[in-house]
């Protein structure tokens, strides 16, 4: 039988590239271990150890932070491939069907309720976040201008508009000391409160989405395609979409409802991902998995060591994000016609 | 060996139309059948019960019915050709063919070297196998169509079930696109494909069937149902089945 020698050795390619990417990304997370502003801004030196200060720095405030960035990257970036490619559009993501101010208006409400439970908070993210993605799809359906995609796109401003707005009355009702800064450092996004006990509130289940989603990064690309294509390939497109679709969003509600909105990373990652190890998601959806971990690393290390107070996370991937979406956009072999 | 039963076929649409009612007809190992009608006569929906896309009692598949089959096991036996397909992403052509290699993986499988090397021959049986590692989307409209066959020909169904084959090629890709099919033909595989275009049936299948506001006018041997008469019945206009250079052309 003919071989196929091309796809050997791209396969290899992308293998060893892949790894390069997971050797760097761990390294990189020792590394900055030792970065920080304590005891003095840069890094940490094994002479400073002797302060015990350092060890539990190190140990209860860099280690979860740095953790709880490789998990919620990796939670953002595949949630935004999956629905990159459930919708056949690489420009979609989570935060533009609705899914991000449905979560944040579920976490206000919750704060102001102010049970002070943070399971409850993480619940009711998620549920409005579910509700988010029902409705702006619903809704698309419903919408009889344009074609499938914009259709959604205008859907996703529409409830997102609708949420954003029922979150301004929440922060007016917000007891202003304590519940409208926790709202309002929510929405800014950031890490700085991570602690053991909150990544592992989280971690069984935003770990077992990812697994799911990563056994059906292949198929991924099957439900790319035209739902009667997919079909007859053998899959039961209908039901998988729906797996898929939930399994994201949770990921994406439970990660945000620990880390606050971090816009921007579920569209730009998988875009990398895509143009470092090509379309077929087999490798690219591993390989945005780590970039999106690499890239909230390197943007929470900058965040907390460059200025004496910390800038909030989801400023510096809105900033950086909307740069690399614009080149990416500008660039002459863009994926898509939409 | 009786591979396709069609007993007593009628659809209706969730909206209430009734598109197909009471077809029946049986394909046979070693046919070819076109399902010929004018637009909106019935074909894609008969397509369509016959994909299992929508459900229909009264299919039989190689003695089965068509609702007992598991989606996989129906993707090892039926792999469609549809007329187009819209793709957002940059696969390659290889990524794509293998693409028809998902009824033979686990649930969560990717594909081996093997099923790359099943597709690179699907490529070749194309024409197209110098270009694998190329985008599909630098396609043009006529490899394009050859990509979908060669997909479908990667599934190693025993049936190809095709919408329209030919329908938006230009005259050197439709020929290229007939001479691929007849060859796959030869090599056994039984094909069913809706057209609109008597020519192509006459040219393509051993067997039509006539589709006239989704009822079966005949089925039979093509020699015995292209008509003048059946065909002037079908589409409600005078046509001519006639012979030139040997050839027969319906004009």
């Amino acid at each position: 039988m003919n071989a196929a020698p091309f796809y050997r050795v791209e396969q290899k390619r992308r293998g060893i590239r892949l790894s390069l990417l997971l050797v760097a990304t761990i390294a990189l997370s020792v590394l900055f271990l030792f970065a920080g502003r304590y005891p003095k801004p840069g890094f940490t030196f094994p002479s400073d150890w002797t302060d015990p200060m350092v060890n539990t720095i190190v140990l209860q405030v860099r280690l979860p932070r740095i953790l709880l960035a490789l998990l919620a990257g990796a939670m953002l970036s595949a949630s935004g491939f999956t629905f990159q490619m459930l919708f056949s559009n690489p420009l979609v993501e989570p935060g533009f069907l609705g899914v991000s101010q449905g979560s944040a208006f579920g976490a206000a409400l919750m704060i102001v309720l102010g049970t002070g439970s943070s399971v409850l908070v993480q619940l009711s993210a998620t549920f409005f976040g579910l509700t988010a993605l029902l409705a702006s799809y619903l809704l698309s359906k419903r919408f009889r201008f344009g074609g499938a995609l914009l259709r959604l796109v205008l859907s996703g401003i529409a409830v997102s508009a609708i949420y954003s707005s029922a979150l301004g009355v929440v922060k007016i009702v917000a007891e202003p000391t304590k519940d409208l800064q926790d709202i309002t450092f929510w929405m800014m996004g950031g890490l700085w409160n991570a602690t053991w006990n909150q990544i592992f509130s989280i971690l069984s289940i935003v770990v077992a989405c990812l697994v799911i989603l990563f056994c059906y990064r292949w198929k991924l690309n099957l439900l790319s395609l035209q739902e009667k294509t997919s079909f007859s390939v053998g899959l039961n497109p209908k039901r998988d979409r729906l797996i898929l679709l939930i399994v994201a969003t949770v990921g994406t509600t439970l990660t945000i409802s620990i880390t606050g909105l971090i816009g921007w990373v579920g569209l730009i990652t998988p875009h990398l991902g895509r143009k470092l190890f090509g379309s077929d998601s087999s490798y690219s959806f591993p390989a945005s998995m780590i970039l999106g971990s690499l890239f909230l690393l390197l943007c929470d290390t900058i965040g907390r060591t460059l200025l004496p107070t910390e800038i909030p996370i989801g400023l510096l991937t809105s900033f950086l994000g909307a740069f690399v979406f614009i080149i990416i956009l500008s660039l002459k072999h863009q994926e898509g016609k939409a | 060996m009786k591979v396709l039963e069609l007993d007593q076929i009628s659809y209706t649409y969730p909206g209430g139309t009734q598109a197909l009612d009471s077809v029946s007809f049986t394909v046979e190992q070693g046919q070819s059948v076109a399902i010929l009608g004018s637009n909106g006569a019935g074909k894609s929906t008969l397509l369509d019960l016959l994909l299992g896309w929508n459900k229909a009692r009264g299919i039989s598949l190689f003695g089965k019915e068509l609702t007992e089959y598991g989606r996989k096991e129906l993707g090892r036996n039926l792999a469609l050709v549809p007329q187009s397909e819209h793709y957002n992403f940059s696969f390659t052509l290889l990524e794509y063919t293998l693409f028809g290699r998902s009824p033979y993986l686990s649930q969560m499988g990717t594909p081996t070297e093997e099923d790359a090397a099943i597709a690179v021959e699907a490529l070749g049986e194309v024409g197209l196998e110098a270009y694998q590692d190329r985008p599909i989307t630098s396609l043009s409209g006529g490899e394009h169509q050859l990509l979908l066959l060669a997909r479908a020909i990667a599934q190693q169904s025993r049936i190809l079930l095709l919408d329209e084959p030919t329908s938006a090629l230009d005259p050197a890709n439709r020929m290229r696109v007939i001479s691929i099919l007849k060859n796959l033909f030869e090599k056994g595989k039984t094909l069913l494909f809706t057209t609109h275009d008597a020519n192509l049936a006459y040219e393509l299948a051993t067997h039509v069937a006539m589709l006239k506001k989704g009822r079966l006018l005949c089925y039979g041997p093509k020699e015995e149902t292209v008509t003048s008469e059946m065909l002037t019945t079908l589409y409600g206009i005078p046509l001519k089945v006639g012979s030139i250079e040997g050839r027969t052309l319906i004009y």
